[in-house]
């Protein structure tokens, strides 16, 4: 066997053991395991209405964050 | 019977008739109905399908005017400004049953204009919001709260929270990475090893290498970074600590592994750089959860301070921020309320409660002319009186800074583990690179000496030491969890294990502060229940051990007639034609009831009926049980004991003789206490104070540990270090064993990593290391002091 298929499934397994650990990192940086009753109620309350809902939000901050001056 | 019908919002049952029938829908009141419309109109009653059934509390409390949450004064106090000139407010949620409650909460919140974030914490109830102040208001979004029939009120999320929440999450997000790295290197090491003893190629190992070098980088820099700052900061401070020996080591053995990857011949240590810095992290990370912040005691004295008070200005009573009263304004203070200025009373009359101050727990009566102290309550007084001092000269802030400042002066022993590190950081390297010359001065290629001086630093594993000590203190806090004894923080374990003196309050704390009859003297049969009615009306300790011990299940209630208490007398009363009296001697006299002079030196209560004394009762402050054992056990380790209280003289000799305390020190102010304390810290002893009240928290703050019983006032549970939930001594006995065993045990672990080394840093100097005893040497050593830690929990749980 030729060392570069070595290599090769070594980069891959780690490039996907990174990709889950950059998801854990973002999801903890983003106080999603802060309220674990929270958390697990998430899985719960899904659906589309909820996602709608989130899209204004971040919407309706973005055009609060442009129009607010402070003084 | 009537039918049971639901009600459509808050899922609680009535009978058909009392709902309010509206369009198909029932509801119990009015509050349930409008809260209902409410969210139809929202396009929120999916609501009703989240919270399917949970019942709820109806919305039928009204609230004040919300306007006042506008107020410049509560802004400044709750409401911060962010980066991006958003306001930012926590509030607690009144009300949350389930989570559809937070869900509902968050989208009202959320449908608000001008509302930028609400994120509702389920678990504590807490409320973080962000909104735009020139587009909505604190009152309109507290109103939206209240309309959807919850309340909210503001709370000071103190910075040092949120900045102890920022640091425990930021360990994690380290942890996370490092545990990551050191578990992938560590698989890809199983193939390193197979290869050293079974033979490997050298461009399978240079594969092998190349991967480790890649996951042990992160672990370096962003793991480890925590190491490198320590260590930047203990060179600026001319101090070898431990962060310098992890840094160095981590680095010069990172460096030496790229070396050798590149140069295609010998051992990568990689597996050793990611393995030191996450053990090392994990035991940092171990102290950190356990320590307390000095600061968060400070902002919590602030909080029990009212700011505002009210006063009379033009004839009209308007309130004020505390710190605008000045000299001759005239504050009024109504029954129940602090008094938060020192002042003269110019109308009213009333009972204070002074022990914040003297300890007493007597009430003391006042009247016109007579002043007032800042720090005082009012038990039934409601008064005007003048301020004589603004607030920055009362007694009160005089107090608050006094304690602040032991607070911030608090002595601290330095940790074993800090001490011995210093030294053993520094021989380590010292020894690192004696080995590095002496094996190049001898005829070696450089190479090989400066991996025998790598070695050397690889091997002196700091790992075991740097988790000896938060392993030890992490079994003691749950030993003494589990008995009811909460330390706040660990490095407390050790402090208390050296204690010279303990420091003693009485009441309270040796004894119960609650007076039981001892010996009851009836002349004749007498009515109870007339005895009854008239102590069940005073809250005064001595009326209550009265009450407490005639008491019988079916006593009849009689009303009083008239009901007076006479300060530092006792009670006069009228039921039913009875002329009653009850107190102590100067009551019986007064109203010329003769009495035979008693000589006992506990507190009497006599008993009259229409001027005819017809019982008299002894009653006596009992001890608590275990002061006994305590007393002694402490002396038998060497230990003084002695005894501070308010109380007078001649009770407390009593008490003290009882239990074996010889040394007592009577009738003593807070102010006093805490000087006695300071004295003992100048003879250079290890003081344990140990107290419950108000009066006690200058001295507790003093004191190297401050131990507080769990039922004392919240002032000083939060100054305390240590709190007894159990109120016993008992606990405070095994407190002491428990640090005493904890300490005992951090001892043993650092000896054991010292032996440790002591055996393997000559091995290395010698060159005789070879990766897979200094990879084995590694965790054994960890191990070895874990381990250790778990015989001695074990071994308690067994008891």
């Amino acid at each position: 066997m030729d060392s570069w298929v070595i290599a090769m499934m070594l980069g891959a397994s780690i490039f996907l053991g990174a990709v889950a650990l950059f998801a854990f990192l973002w999801a903890l940086k983003n106080g999603q395991f802060d309220d674990e009753e929270k958390f697990l109620n998430a899985a719960k309350f899904d659906n589309e209405d909820d996602l709608n809902d989130a899209v204004n939000a971040q919407r309706k901050k973005e055009e609060l964050k442009k129009a607010y001056k402070p003084e | 019977m009537s039918e049971k019908i639901v009600c459509d919002h808050c899922h609680l049952e009535f009978s058909k008739e009392v709902m309010i029938e509206d369009d198909g829908h029932y509801f119990c009141c009015n509050g349930c109905q409008g809260v209902f419309h409410l969210l139809s109109e929202e396009g929120l009653d999916s609501f009703y399908d989240k919270a399917s059934g949970v019942k709820l509390a109806p919305p039928t409390q009204q609230y004040e005017d919300s306007s006042n949450f506008d107020a410049a004064a509560f802004y400044d106090k709750f409401v911060k400004i962010n980066n991006d000139g958003f306001y930012e407010v926590s509030l607690i949620i009144e009300g949350i049953h389930c989570s559809a409650c937070v869900w509902l909460n968050e989208k009202a919140l959320h449908k608000m204009d001008g509302v930028i974030e609400a994120n509702i914490n389920f678990t504590n109830n807490k409320a973080h919001i962000i909104w735009a102040d020139n587009v909505v208001k604190l009152s309109q979004i507290i109103d939206m709260i209240r309309a959807i029939g919850y309340n909210a009120y503001p709370y000071d999320a103190s910075l040092q929270e949120a900045h102890a929440n920022r640091e425990r999450k930021d360990y994690y997000l380290r942890m996370s990475v490092a545990i990551f790295a050191t578990m992938n290197i560590m698989w890809i090491a199983v193939a390193q090893y197979a290869g050293y003893f079974t033979g490997i190629t050298q461009d399978i190992k240079t594969i092998l290498n190349v991967a480790e070098g890649v996951l042990a980088t992160p672990v370096l820099f962003y793991s480890g970074w925590i190491f490198f700052r320590g260590a930047y900061y203990g060179l600026k401070n001319k101090v070898v600590n431990m962060d310098i020996l992890v840094a160095t080591g981590a680095l010069l053995t990172y460096i030496y592994s790229i070396y050798i990857t590149i140069i295609e011949n010998g051992e990568a240590y990689f597996d050793s750089v990611s393995m030191i810095i996450t053990f090392v992290l994990i035991g940092k990370f171990l102290e950190v959860l356990s320590k307390k912040n000095a600061a968060d005691t400070l902002d919590v004295i602030g909080k029990h301070i009212p700011s505002e008070v009210n006063i009379i200005r033009d004839g009209k009573i308007v309130s004020s921020k505390l710190h605008d009263v000045v000299v001759g304004d005239i504050v009024v203070v109504s029954s129940g309320e602090k008094v938060l200025l020192d002042g003269e009373i110019t109308k009213g009359s009333g009972t204070f409660d002074e022990s914040n101050l003297t300890g007493e727990s007597d009430p003391v009566f006042k009247t016109v002319g007579q002043s007032v102290v800042s720090g005082t309550t009012s038990i039934d007084a409601d008064i005007e009186f003048m301020a004589t001092k603004d607030y920055e000269h009362s007694t009160l802030s005089n107090l608050v800074q006094l304690l602040e400042s032991a607070i911030n002066k608090k002595p601290r022993i330095e940790q074993m583990a800090n001490k011995l590190s210093e030294y053993f950081s520094t021989v380590i390297l010292v020894l690192a690179i004696g080995t590095f010359i002496g094996w190049w001065l001898w005829p070696h290629s450089f190479d090989t000496a400066f991996m025998v001086g790598i070695s050397v630093i690889v091997i002196a594993c700091p790992c075991a030491l740097a988790l000896a000590t938060p392993v030890a203190t992490l079994v003691g806090l749950s030993l003494g969890a589990q008995r009811g004894i909460l330390f706040k923080e660990a490095a407390q374990l050790e402090t208390m294990a050296s204690c010279d003196v303990l420091v003693l309050d009485k009441t309270g704390t040796l004894t119960e502060g609650k007076p039981r009859v001892i010996n009851e003297e009836a002349k004749t049969n007498f009515d109870r229940n007339l005895l009854y009615a008239l102590a069940s009306g005073s809250k005064h300790p001595v009326s209550i051990g009265i009450k407490d011990y005639i008491y019988e299940e079916h006593f009849q209630s009689y009303v009083h007639d008239t009901y007076e208490q006479i300060a530092s007398q006792g009670i006069k009363a009228t039921i039913g034609g009875f002329e009653l009296l009850g107190g102590n001697e100067k009551l019986m006299k007064a109203h010329g009831i003769e009495i035979a002079a008693s000589n006992s030196t506990n507190s009497l209560f006599y008993f009259a009926i229409n001027g005819q004394l017809v019982a008299k009762y002894e009653l006596k402050d009992t001890i608590k049980d275990g002061a006994q054992e305590l007393v002694d056990g402490l002396k038998k380790q060497g230990i003084d004991v002695v005894m501070l209280t308010g109380d007078n003289q001649r009770v407390a000799k009593n008490i003290a003789d009882e239990v074996g305390i010889v040394k007592v020190f009577a009738q003593q102010t807070p102010e006093e206490k805490a000087n006695y304390i300071e004295r003992l810290h100048n003879e250079g002893k290890t003081v344990v104070m140990v107290g419950d009240g108000v009066n006690d928290i200058l001295a507790l703050a003093k004191a190297h540990i401050g131990i507080v019983m769990g039922s004392g006032s919240d002032i000083a549970v939060d100054v305390g270090d240590v709190v007894l939930l159990h109120d016993s001594l008992v606990s405070l006995l095994d407190a002491f064993k428990i640090s005493k065993t904890t300490f005992a045990l951090i001892k043993q672990n650092l000896g054991i990593s010292l032996v440790y080394n002591a055996i393997t840093i000559p091995l290395a100097m010698a060159g005789y290391v070879i990766p897979l005893v200094a990879a084995i040497s590694m965790s054994v050593s960890s191990l070895l002091v874990v381990g250790n830690s778990m015989r001695i929990r074990y071994k308690w749980s067994k008891q």
